[in-house]
């Protein structure tokens, strides 16, 4: 006890009392992320402004061998932010300066707690704009996009975080402060700029970032389609990509999404649809048309009841408003959920998604389903009422059988949300212990105390245990 | 020989007479004036292992290879004993076509791939020289890229997954077999680009794009390099979207690649586009008005066939493939800070022989120049030190692609690597305790 009080004397001391936060009122905020059925309280929260200072932190935090994780917007979805074994949280929020825009090489320098929107904002009047764009990108920050190696609709074209990341300043677990990558293509050496990018914040933490900007199409055109059946969605998005389309974004909500959009926000969708498609083309205005009709048609091969496309902007800023809104609308339908995020071959969606509609049925537990569907990104929405212990145990059940099913179709267990506390358990349904062995050893170069976000990402023996495997594969790592 | 006899005597218990390249043929994998004492073509991963794990035991070093395009990069090596080539390894596993990705075994040769893909009007948008010979797994392990890495990205944007097997015969996998996946460490990322330092790729996970409807390229003169540059900066800035902006200085292939009477001292602006025919036609006209409007000399389309043939060459420019031995180094910069160095490499005194493509969009400036045995290999050596010096001042580098061994002896091919060489050296040191794998000839010595 005396030595946690020495720590929070030596923080205040370093960043001043008003950057600790102890108070068990204010420490709730930061207990758990957008994932709220984990939850762990931190010791204290602190609040750095400059490398230095998580520098300091860092180091403090080792001489007292205590465990430190850093937060951005706490926007993410599988607790990979979680104090789980207690300790310090460095809240990132302030050091949120875009410190370099560079237009003629399409590059800007950024801190870690600049909110992903308001790059794109700080130079969209001038055309360009931050490709990747979670769902989440009003309120997430570009550091906590590079731990998840975040994606978003438009990774289908554009790519995911990695791809839009150059270099990096970094504080590595012991404190040491280190550039990764750089600002140019190419730098010789290992590429551990890309490794460091979606480890979820155990390898250290990133205090400044080199991105990339994009420039913004000429011209953009937003389809929708509605379905009689998932099956014919599906293999309508098959068709496309087999065709030759690459769209900028390719998205499919179920009937239970499109019902609470429309209790919720009344877009004009029909009720008794079982799924919508929307699809965005972007690029050169020239020869557009071609490819609309050309997916138009596809929709029609695949008996689309409704095939229609924005006219104008503010049609298409109405159509993304219904697909981006959609979370905010799951609140209608049941307290609580779990937004799973599997990823499969596009060919087996129609598979796939039966087979989640059974699971839904076997344990009586409603799954909603708003997805990339251009990615093969799923996003099962398992609703349920936390309050209701029997529903939590069938809940369970239902997160293990989707991602079994995701494995099993050559699949992985999550595309874009990452592993954090959330799907530790289920690593092993994609990775042998000799591969999470060498993810483990690279873990140990970087981050050889283990002090550096603790209690992620690995599989425990309990994990193996709960998938009915050897538990002694868990020793290794 | 007695030794290399009793050598090839003991592979062949492993792999069998066909899985060791006959004494005859051993020069094709002959690099920096080594030759080595065996190559060996394994038929499987588990052979593979067993001629790790026989290595290991023995204390001999392992060259990864594929078609041996890439030997010669890297510095001066320790010793070369087995070069391992996965060129028997050469199937797809798996091609879904509307999953838009495939998988192959490392050793299958791109234009091999690129054949099966055609057929379902897909392809791998990576284009690297050698196309004819070099194999996935070689592309991969090298992170070689090529124009069309304006659009695509290099493998580093393009690999999915990866099946490796360490130093120690064990065998991984890292990544997966769909487009997004961030389940645990994004491992491709250290296995790409490695030189094969860290384990040898046996298998390889891709994304694929369509083959473009309709392709064709401008290629038009200016005066000067600052002209060509200003112009290429100004498309790649515009609403056009290009395949590439190539700068050419000095080169014959576009003269000799298209009808037209491109002067080959000129610098040339090569561009290229690819998707609707109609998105192409507007592409042209307005890169054509650029062009022009910036004081292009005479501004040629290519289509069809020629367009291939030029693409091509593109394609291949910094290859050493011919009889005359070259030296090429690839500056990675700003795309703003290529004009200042393509100035200064005209400047030097090897102007009248170098020859220079700059990828204007990814900031990468090639050079390549003809060397003999007067070459003054120490001037020469100088020369690029300063040059490199320059890059690393303006935030970029300067790496030797290729050349002789006397050059070699001079300068460090990679340069230096900073602040990150102590993760780097413990990577290796934990991936490859006993140095097995291409020894000494990566990065700061590893």
């Amino acid at each position: 006890m005396h030595q946690k009080e020495q720590l929070i004397a030596d923080l205040s001391a370093l960043l001043g009392p008003k950057n600790v936060l102890t108070d068990a009122t204010a420490l709730a905020v930061y207990e758990c992320d957008a994932a709220p059925s984990f939850k762990a309280m931190p010791d204290t929260v602190v609040f750095a402004d400059t490398a230095q200072q998580v520098s300091d932190i860092v180091k403090l935090a080792n001489r007292y061998d205590t465990p430190f994780i850093a937060r951005g917007g706490g926007t993410g979805l599988s607790g990979g932010m979680l104090s789980v074994q207690g300790g310090i949280i460095i809240a990132l929020n302030r050091m949120d300066r875009i410190l370099e825009i560079d237009l003629e090489n399409e590059r800007a320098v950024v801190e870690p707690g600049v909110v992903n929107l308001l790059l794109t904002q700080a130079v969209e009047n001038k055309g360009y704009h931050y490709a990747p764009d979670p769902s989440s990108q009003k309120a997430c920050t570009i550091g906590g996009n590079i731990a998840e190696n975040s994606g978003g609709p438009h990774t289908l074209k554009y790519g995911v975080t990695s791809d839009h990341v150059l270099g990096l300043e970094v504080v590595l677990p012991d404190g040491e402060i280190i550039e990764l990558g750089g600002t140019v293509e190419e730098i010789p050496g290992y590429d551990l700029r890309g490794v460091m990018i979606g480890s979820e914040g155990t390898f250290g933490i990133v205090t400044k970032a080199v991105v990339r900007l994009t420039r913004n199409p000429q011209a953009y055109q937003t389809a929708l389609a509605v379905f009689e059946t998932m099956d014919d969605a599906s293999n309508a998005v098959s068709t496309i990509i087999g065709e030759g389309i690459i769209p900028a974004a390719l998205e499919m909500m179920d009937s239970l999404v499109i019902r609470a959009l429309e209790e919720a926000f009344q877009f004009g969708f029909p009720l008794d649809a079982e799924a919508i498609l929307i699809v965005e083309l972007d690029g050169i205005k020239a020869g557009m048309q071609n490819q609309t009709d050309q997916i138009l048609e596809i929709f029609k091969q695949h008996n689309a009841r409704k095939v229609d496309y924005a006219k104008d902007e503010a049609e298409r800023q109405q159509l993304w408003k219904a697909r981006k809104s959609a979370f905010g609308s799951f609140g209608r339908l049941a307290p609580n959920y779990i937004t799973q995020d599997g990823v499969v071959p596009r060919t087996t969606l129609p598979k796939v998604l039966r087979r989640i509609s059974e699971i839904s049925e076997k344990y009586q537990i409603p799954i909603a389903n708003v997805f990339h569907a251009g990615d093969g990104n799923i996003h099962p929405i398992v609703l349920f009422n936390e309050r209701d212990a029997d529903q939590c145990e069938r809940v369970e059940h239902v997160n293990m059988e989707i991602l079994s099913v995701c494995a099993e179709v050559g699949g992985t267990i999550t595309g874009e949300h990452g592993i954090g506390v959330e799907k530790m358990d289920y690593m092993p349904l994609i990775f042998s212990p000799a591969d999470l062995q060498v993810m483990a050893t690279v873990k140990e170069i970087f981050n050889p105390t283990g002090l550096c976000n603790p209690g992620k990402i690995f599989p425990t023996a309990e994990s193996y245990a709960k998938l009915g495997l050897q538990p002694d594969a868990a020793r290794r790592f | 020989m007695e030794n290399s006899r009793a050598l090839h005597d003991e592979l062949k218990h492993i792999v069998g007479k066909s899985g060791i390249l006959p004494e005859v043929q051993i020069a094709a994998y002959t690099f920096d004036g080594h030759i080595p004492k065996a190559v060996v073509l394994p038929a499987s991963v588990q052979e593979m292992q067993e001629v790790l794990q026989f290595a290991s035991k023995r204390d001999l070093s392992v060259m990864p290879a594929g078609a041996g395009t890439k030997l010669g990069i890297g510095n001066l090596p320790q010793k070369v004993d087995i070069v391992l080539a996965t060129t028997r390894l050469n199937s797809v596993v798996e091609y879904e076509p509307a999953d838009l990705t495939v998988t192959v075994e490392a050793g299958i040769r791109l234009a091999a791939l690129q054949a099966v893909l055609a057929q379902h009007r897909q392809y791998l948008a990576l284009d690297p020289p050698y196309t004819d010979r070099c194999t996935l797994g070689g592309i991969v392990a090298t992170n070689a890229s090529g124009s069309l890495r304006l659009r695509h990205g290099a493998a580093r944007n393009q690999v999915l997954g990866l099946q490796v097997v360490h130093a120690n015969g064990t065998v991984v996998k890292s990544g997966g077999k769909v487009v997004k996946n961030v389940a645990g460490y994004d491992l491709n990322k250290l296995y790409i680009g490695a030189f094969g330092t860290l384990g040898i790729i046996t298998e390889v996970t891709l994304k694929l794009s369509p083959i473009p409807a309709h392709e064709a390229i401008l290629v038009a003169d200016f005066q000067n390099v600052q002209g060509a540059i200003d112009t290429g900066l100004s498309i790649i800035g515009s609403q056009i979207l290009p395949m590439f902006v190539n700068l050419s200085i000095n080169s014959d292939f576009v003269g000799t690649a298209t009808d037209n009477a491109t002067d080959a001292k000129r610098p040339t602006l090569v561009v290229g586009f690819g998707g609707d025919p109609e998105t192409v036609a507007w592409q042209l006209t307005e890169c054509r008005g650029i062009m022009e409007q910036n004081g292009a000399l005479g501004v040629t389309s290519t289509e069809g066939e020629s367009r291939a043939h030029l693409q091509k060459a593109i394609r291949e420019f910094p290859a050493t493939d011919t009889d005359t031995e070259r030296v090429i180094a690839k500056l990675n910069l700003k795309r703003t800070g290529i004009a200042e160095f393509a100035a200064r490499v005209m400047d030097a005194s090897w102007a009248r022989d170098v020859q220079v493509m700059a990828l204007l969009g990814s900031g990468i400036l090639y050079l390549s120049m003809p060397v003999t045995s007067d070459t003054d290999f120490e001037g020469l050596a100088n020369t690029l030190t300063q040059l490199r010096q320059s890059a690393t001042e303006a935030r970029g580098n300067l790496i030797v692609e290729a050349a002789p061994p006397e050059l070699k002896q001079h300068i460090d091919v990679w340069g230096a690597v900073g602040d990150t060489l102590g993760l780097m050296k413990q990577v290796k040191n934990r991936f490859d305790a006993g140095s097995l794998l291409n020894p000494g000839r990566f990065v700061s010595g590893i």
